[in-house]
Order: C-alpha cells, then sequence, then structure tokens
C-alpha cells in the first residue's frame, strides 16, 4: 500500500513543480479525468479483492474510459450541451458501488478474525 | 487493507504487477489533482441565459471603457508632442503649458475677456399704474434676466456679465426683494447686461419676435435698451477656485 502512496506523492511534486496549468475552458475534461482515475483505482481494488484482477482490463479500462469521456466532453462542449454530466454520472455511481462492496469485503473479513 | 490485499493474492507476480500499475495511477491522480489546483479554477457554476447576457453587456461596458481610454492616450500623445516641440523650440514647456492654463481659464471664466459684443440695458418701468394693477408686473425680475441670459447664450454669447458680475457656469441668480441676488451680491436695476458675442445675432436674438423681450417685457413698458459694441471688455469672476465638493471624475457618469 505505500507504493501508491508514494505514487501519489510523485505525482503531486510532479505537478508543483511542471509549469502546466489548465485554462478554465478544459476544466470539465479535468474533472472528468481526475474521476475517470479514481474509478479505475477502485475498480482495481474491488478486482484484487476478487482474485479477478486483470492488468489488460484494468488500464485499458482506465484509458479508455478517460478517452471517451473526453470525447463525450467534446461533443459537449461542440453542442453547448454538457453532456459530460452523463460521465462523471457513470464514474460517480461506479465509484461508489465498488467502495460498497470493497467495504462489505473488508468487514466480512474483519468479522471472520 | 495491505494483510487482506496479501492474502486474497496469492500470486505474487500479479500482485507485484498490480501494485505498480496502481503506482502509475496515482501519480496521474496526483499530477492531475495538482494541477488543477494550481489553475486556481473558480467554480462558475450554470451559465443560464441572464448571465450570459449580463456577461456581455460587461464585456461591450468594458470594450467601451477601453475605447475611451485609447481616445485619452493619443489626445495625451498629442499633448507630449506639442511639449516636446516646446521644449525643442525655446528649451521648455512652461510656455505651452500657460498657454493652456490660459485657455482653461477662458472657458472658467476666471479672466477678463475682450471682443464683439452689446450692452444690453434693462430698466424698471416708467409707465404709470393703472387701477388693480400690481407694481411688480412693472419691475425687473430675477426670472426676467435668468430668460435673458439663456437667450443670449442661445445666440452664442461666449461671455456675459451683469452689473460687471461675470456670469459662470455656477452663477446664480435669485430674487432679493427690491434687488436682485447675483452670485450673493445685491444689484439693483438698472441692470446692464454685456454678452461677447456676434453683435448682430445676439441683438436679433434679444428682439425677435416671440424672444422673452418680446413677448413678456415689451408690454410692460419695462425699457429695454440695446447697444452693439465692437470692443467690450467683461471681468472676469472673482471668486476662482474655491471648489468643495467636486473632484476630478474616472470614467463615465454613474
Amino acid at each position: 500500500m505505500i507504493i501508491p502512496i508514494i505514487g501519489l506523492l510523485l505525482g503531486i511534486v510532479i505537478g508543483i513543480l511542471s509549469p502546466i496549468t489548465i485554462p478554465i475552458q478544459y476544466s470539465s475534461y479535468m474533472s472528468v479525468a481526475i474521476l475517470a482515475a479514481l474509478d479505475s483505482v477502485f475498480g482495481g481494488i474491488r478486482s484484487s479483492i476478487e482474485k479477478t484482477f486483470n492488468i489488460e482490463i484494468f488500464m485499458s479500462g482506465f484509458f479508455g474510459n478517460a478517452v471517451l469521456a473526453a470525447i463525450l466532453t467534446y461533443i459537449g462542449d461542440q453542442l453547448g450541451v454538457p453532456i459530460y454530466y452523463a460521465a462523471i454520472f457513470a464514474f460517480g455511481v461506479r465509484l461508489f458501488q465498488n467502495f460498497a462492496i470493497i467495504r462489505r469485503y473488508v468487514l466480512m473479513e474483519h468479522k471472520k478474525k | 487493507m495491505q494483510k487482506l490485499l496479501k492474502r486474497e493474492n496469492p500470486n505474487n507476480m500479479n500482485r507485484k504487477a498490480y501494485i505498480y500499475y496502481l503506482f502509475i495511477l496515482a501519480t496521474i491522480i496526483g499530477f492531475i489533482v495538482t494541477v488543477q489546483l494550481k489553475s486556481n479554477i473558480t467554480y462558475q457554476g450554470i451559465i443560464t441565459i441572464p448571465k450570459l447576457l449580463d456577461l456581455q453587456n460587461e464585456i461591450s461596458n468594458v470594450e467601451m471603457e477601453n475605447k475611451l481610454l485609447k481616445e485619452s492616450i493619443s489626445e495625451h500623445a498629442m499633448r507630449l508632442v506639442e511639449y516636446k516641440t516646446s521644449v525643442e523650440n525655446t528649451g521648455s514647456a512652461f510656455g505651452t503649458m500657460r498657454n493652456e492654463l490660459e485657455k482653461a481659464r477662458n472657458y472658467a471664466d476666471f479672466y477678463a475677456v475682450q471682443g464683439p459684443g452689446i450692452i444690453m440695458t434693462l430698466n424698471d418701468s416708467q409707465q404709470e399704474l393703472a387701477e388693480g394693477e400690481d407694481i411688480a408686473w412693472y419691475l425687473v425680475h430675477d426670472i426676467d434676466i435668468l430668460e435673458i441670459v439663456n437667450e443670449l447664450r442661445v445666440a452664442g454669447a461666449e461671455a456675459i456679465s451683469i452689473n460687471g458680475e461675470r456670469v459662470t457656469a455656477t452663477t446664480s441668480i435669485r430674487c432679493g426683494g427690491p434687488t436682485i441676488n447675483i452670485d450673493g451680491k445685491r444689484h439693483a436695476a438698472p441692470f446692464i447686461i454685456r454678452a461677447i458675442g456676434d453683435p448682430k445675432a445676439l441683438e436679433a436674438s434679444a428682439l425677435a419676435p416671440d424672444s422673452y423681450i418680446e413677448l413678456y417685457m415689451e408690454y410692460t413698458g419695462i425699457q429695454v435698451e440695446i447697444q452693439k459694441v465692437e470692443k467690450l471688455v467683461i471681468n472676469g469672476c472673482d471668486n476662482m477656485g474655491k471648489l468643495k465638493y467636486q473632484r476630478k471624475a474616472e470614467g463615465g457618469e454613474a
């Protein structure tokens, strides 16, 4: 568990040191990207608990979801309709579902002891 | 949690790979979140049509202001060029600045000025009162002076004085019983109004049919005498530069 935390800190450091800032019109892309990454993390934890973890599914899920969400956001920007809400909604629901399942597994483990 | 994961993942290879991919993902999340935080984006909320129109208005206002500021830049640049040429020619910008000040003071009626114009003398009526008539009808009133001053201005008068009292933008003309207070100073008939401008135009406007004098003063016998003058001197205003409240404003009226 320590390695992902190191990764998180590394990402924060890179983010602080890099000169990149996001123009305001791309902030919706960022929110979708953050949600896609979080969704993948929770999905990964859940699948590893269920022993169905698969790297290909994990990584393709992360990048595929991010790309699809970005496309939705782009289309929405062009049409003037916030379609990226769909991505946020889907990711959000899945995130909470995965968290609920993880919680149940963890609590069950705890009770067994 | 770690213990749990270890137990649930007997396959060491898979677990190792999982942790490194998670590492990459965590790095990406950390990066994205920090960049987002660093960009300092305030949440705009949902943009409704009224909000959009408001913003449009604001933009057009700012553009207007920009335009005005640009104009003032070019104006100031022109003045700077003037100063520069005067410095080159005479060694100092003092002359140009003094000319400007004089011009401004002329506009503000501070200085005595001269030019062609008319002298209008108003005196109370000499007619005898008939029965039931009010003596007030036969006197020159503050309102008469005000109307005449206004008419002279319409006819293009550039400087006006009443009994030697310069009429400025802030001059008050008010009834003071048997006298008329001009800027708080009492003046009695006869009232001598001097006006600089085109003498013909000034006289014509004063005597034109439907003019104030024609309509309201002629029939009561108030004595009006108009004299065209080629060279007329009008005093400057005495109380210069006593501005207590007003300051230079920035931007348009608000």
